[in-house]
């Protein structure tokens, strides 16, 4: 087990390592520099100071020298500075939009986990019943609506028609913290993110439990007159659970994409606010500072699932 | 087993419950906290502090810093802000300024040394400062006593006073110890820096908003408000949707989104000026607008009156040059009133069908709001029906620059651009987008006008120093402008913010930029 999580990191740097090679050859290929991106073209800015601020960035290097000299800095962990805010040190940046992404990711996983699992757990039992039939409904419409779309029609009703909700951001403004303050502002994105999610392993689950209900061992059960709900809980959930662990593990990447479009509606200082930002204003540092450290979450992310799958079912062994 | 399938529901229903908490209720609205969108729209500088950095975002910089000079609230005159009065020498080659007493946030008193130390920082671009070409003609800076500032010039500038405004005053004693190439990189910018403007700074939440105490020590008395917060929205609609819930009480609005807002007694609807030409500028190095009949023909082609009324709701003022100032108007020059048949008759005369035909002409724009989507429609449309086919293309803003602003543009890539330009309060502000000195990579000249007649004329009204015969000289470009037609001058729009019904004495307006401007941030107040 240890030694096939220490493979699998290694791995996972060398993947790193390829990856920052990726960004940075596509960054530069995108059209524009950070400098262009600071022009505003209605106030035009002298080219003296504009040539003046590329030297200072260096930008007027070559590209592969470019890459060595961030290589070379990233390695002793400096990622440089933000260039839309030099007074920032990307690595601060991103980690300190980590805390609300995770947050914000977190509490739409576990929302979508716990209505997913349940949901498809009715759907299974009570096949083919109005209340199946209005979850399939529900779910098509939830993996088929993208993210921007339910963000901002979630945040029309309930924030500005309804006025239940706040319009944005993670705590009111002016305000001393408070948890209740937080949960306010986190709600209605959480759920919103967890859309898809849910409805996707809500048809997994009602997939592969209505499966595990159809074997010999669940019959075996009933016939010896064990509870319905114990049969359920006990003796089908387990199984019906493992392709949903894998497909939970998989969505992460998906809610990290999601996260990207609901932070933008809903101003949630994390790292997709971030990374929108910096793609608009060409800031590579904190392009590159950000995808690395969301890289590394994934590959840290699936390690865990396929680590969690050889708990939750001991016939599949690790290495 | 039907009880059974009862309780697995309701197990399912539960979790289902479990996950929507019961809203919180928000705390009371403290009623001297003001809450704004202050750098939403064109004229903001969202998450920028530092204002030697700054090419926009003023509205909120000067409610914290001042500088020496600012212009009243129509934008028309530069009035003293920190300085008191000033004088010229008769040469335009010395500047006066007696200071104001003030005092910054920290309680130390500001004095000549701080000005001299702030215009020295502005004029060095190690700093990062986006001034340093525009203090070019600053030969020295001087602190005669303590209220005393001399400036020196190597030559007159005219454009000197509106420079100044921009230079936000920074304190010596907090800055001085700090290398010129690490300033940007400090922290005193977002955490805690100091000026002299009515309100002081608090604090910065990342990403989320900026809030300022009030500066009981004010020499111009006392704030009304206790508070103000500038909050951050990554879009005008995100910032509309939070003045419509409530959370804020003012923002920039873009004026598509002016209608359900215009008859709600709960807000007010505050109009500006936005001092940006739009124009279709036509790439002179691209052999197809050689001859000034076809330019002629774009412009009678498009109906700018029905564009106004139909897209703009009104809001705008058709340019037949840079200019729609009465004063920098002559009064004979042509309108260009739409006439399809007349641009199809000069198209023919100048022999468009050898120079291009029906070949697509792209049409490159950096303007990607709904808006804009629909004025190169029209644009299109109205072109495609004397014979000129263009092809729009919307590009965000790094884009556009590194297309435009290449030294070697792909011409393909952009026979024409539809893009606007600063035509004011300063008329010399357009100068750089038509000089043939400024065609890049020298300045940003990217429609390429090489036009000797122009560039005199321009040449002659930068260097005018005589205030009075300025706008002469303007008119003399305006005239140049409108006979050759380096660009097909369009429109200059209004702007809009929309505030809650509730303050009372706040003062906004559009400003490129975002100013600044004579605001008074200490008289705004807000209604019980």
């Amino acid at each position: 087990m240890l030694r096939y999580s220490l493979r699998r990191l290694l791995i996972g740097v060398a993947m790193l390592l390829a990856l920052s090679v990726l960004i940075f050859a596509m960054l530069r290929l995108t059209p524009g520099d950070p400098i262009d991106a600071y022009i505003d073209p209605n106030i035009p800015m002298s080219s003296s100071d504009l040539a003046e601020l590329r030297t200072t960035l260096g930008l007027d290097q070559p590209l592969p020298m470019q890459y060595v000299a961030w290589l070379r800095q990233a390695l002793t962990g400096n990622l440089g500075y933000s260039i839309k805010r030099p007074d920032q040190p990307v690595l601060g940046l991103v980690l300190s939009r980590v805390g609300p992404t995770v947050l914000l990711m977190g509490s739409a996983i576990a929302i979508a986990i716990v209505a997913g699992i349940a949901t498809g757990i009715v759907g299974a039992v009570r096949r083919n019943s109005i209340a199946d039939l209005s979850l399939s409904v529900f779910a098509v419409a939830g993996i088929s609506s993208p993210p921007f779309l339910s963000a901002l029609v979630g945040l029309y009703f309930f924030s500005v028609y309804f006025n239940w909700m706040p319009s944005g951001g993670m705590l009111t403004p002016g305000q001393e913290f408070s948890v209740a303050d937080l949960l306010h502002h986190l709600i209605l994105p959480a759920t919103l993110l967890a859309v898809a999610q849910t409805a996707l392993i809500m048809r997994y689950m009602r997939a592969s439990m209505l499966e595990v209900l159809n074997q010999d061992y669940v019959r075996t059960a009933r016939a010896k007159g064990v509870f319905e709900f114990w049969v359920i809980t006990k003796h089908a959930l387990r199984n019906a659970l493992l392709p949903v662990v894998t497909l939970i593990g998989s969505t992460i990447g998906l809610a990290i994409g999601g996260a990207i479009f609901i932070e933008s509606v809903f101003n949630w200082p994390g790292m997709g606010l971030l990374m929108v930002d910096a793609v608009e204003g060409r800031d590579y540092p904190v392009i590159m500072g950000s995808t690395l450290v969301i890289g590394a979450c994934v590959i840290l992310v699936n390690l865990l699932t396929d680590l969690a799958y050889a708990v939750v079912d001991p016939r599949i062994k690790v290495g | 087993m039907k009880r059974l399938q009862r309780l697995s529901s309701a197990i399912a229903l539960s979790a289902m419950m479990a996950t929507t908490v019961v809203p919180a209720f928000a705390g009371p609205v403290q009623a001297a906290t003001l809450s704004g969108g202050f750098d939403v729209g064109p004229g903001g500088f969202q998450g920028n502090f530092n204002p030697l950095a700054a090419t926009g975002g003023f509205t909120w910089l000067s409610v914290y810093f001042e500088p020496l000079l600012t212009y009243d609230e129509k934008l028309e005159k530069v009035v003293g802000q920190l300085a008191s009065s000033y004088q010229v020498s008769s040469d335009q080659l010395a500047y006066t300024f007696t200071l104001a007493d003030a005092k910054w946030h920290d309680g130390k008193p500001f004095t000549a040394k701080d000005a001299k130390f702030t215009i020295e920082l502005a004029k060095n671009a190690k700093t990062g400062s986006v001034l340093a070409a525009r203090l070019n003609a600053v030969s020295s800076v001087e602190a005669k006593d303590d209220k005393t500032l001399v400036i020196k010039l190597s030559a007159p500038s005219a454009s000197l006073m509106d420079t100044l405004t921009k230079v936000m005053m920074l304190p010596e004693h907090a800055l001085s110890q700090i290398p010129a190439d690490q300033l940007a990189k400090n922290t005193w910018w977002s955490t805690a820096p100091i000026g002299t403007g009515p309100f002081k700074f608090s604090k910065y939440v990342t990403d989320q908003y900026v809030e300022l105490v009030a500066n009981t020590d004010y020499r111009g008395g006392k704030p009304a408000l206790e508070k103000i917060i500038n909050r951050y929205f990554a879009n005008p609609a995100a910032a509309i949707a939070a003045l419509r819930a409530g959370e804020i009480q003012f923002t920039y609005v873009d004026s598509n989104d002016l209608k359900a807002l215009n008859d709600n007694k709960d807000f007010r609807v505050i109009e500006g000026n936005s001092f940006v030409v739009n124009y279709l500028g036509f790439n002179h190095d691209s052999p197809i607008w050689k001859d000034v009949r076809v330019r002629q023909a774009v412009m009678y082609a498009i109906n700018r009156d029905a564009i106004i009324q139909s897209l703009y709701g009104g809001a705008a003022k058709p340019a037949n040059c840079a200019y729609v100032a009465d004063q920098v108007v002559p009064k004979d020059i042509e309108a260009y009133a739409y006439d399809p048949e007349k641009a199809k008759q000069l198209l023919k005369e100048a022999g468009w069908d050898q120079i291009n035909g029906n070949k697509p002409i792209t049409l490159l724009t950096y303007y990607t709001t709904p808006l804009a989507a629909n004025v190169m429609a029209a644009v299109q449309a109205m072109l495609a029906q004397v014979g000129i086919n263009v092809t729009p293309r919307a590009v965000d803003t790094p884009t556009y620059n590194s297309i435009v602003l290449n030294p070697t543009p792909d011409v393909a890539q952009f026979q024409m651009v539809y893009a606007g330009l600063q035509n004011g309060p300063d008329p010399g502000s357009i100068n750089v987008g038509l000089n043939e000195k400024q065609i890049p990579p020298a300045g940003p000249n990217v429609a390429r006008v090489r036009m000797p007649m122009l560039t005199a004329a321009l040449d002659a009204a930068l260097g005018e120093t005589d205030a009075a015969k300025r706008d002469d000289r303007y008119q003399e470009v305006c005239k140049v402008m409108n006979k050759e037609l380096p660009w097909g001058p369009l429109w200059v729009a209004k702007r809009y913010g929309v505030a809650s019904a509730k303050l009372k004495d706040f003062i906004w307006t559009p400003a490129p930029g975002g100013g600044p401007y004579q605001a008074h941030p200490e008289k705004w107040a807000i209604a019980e």
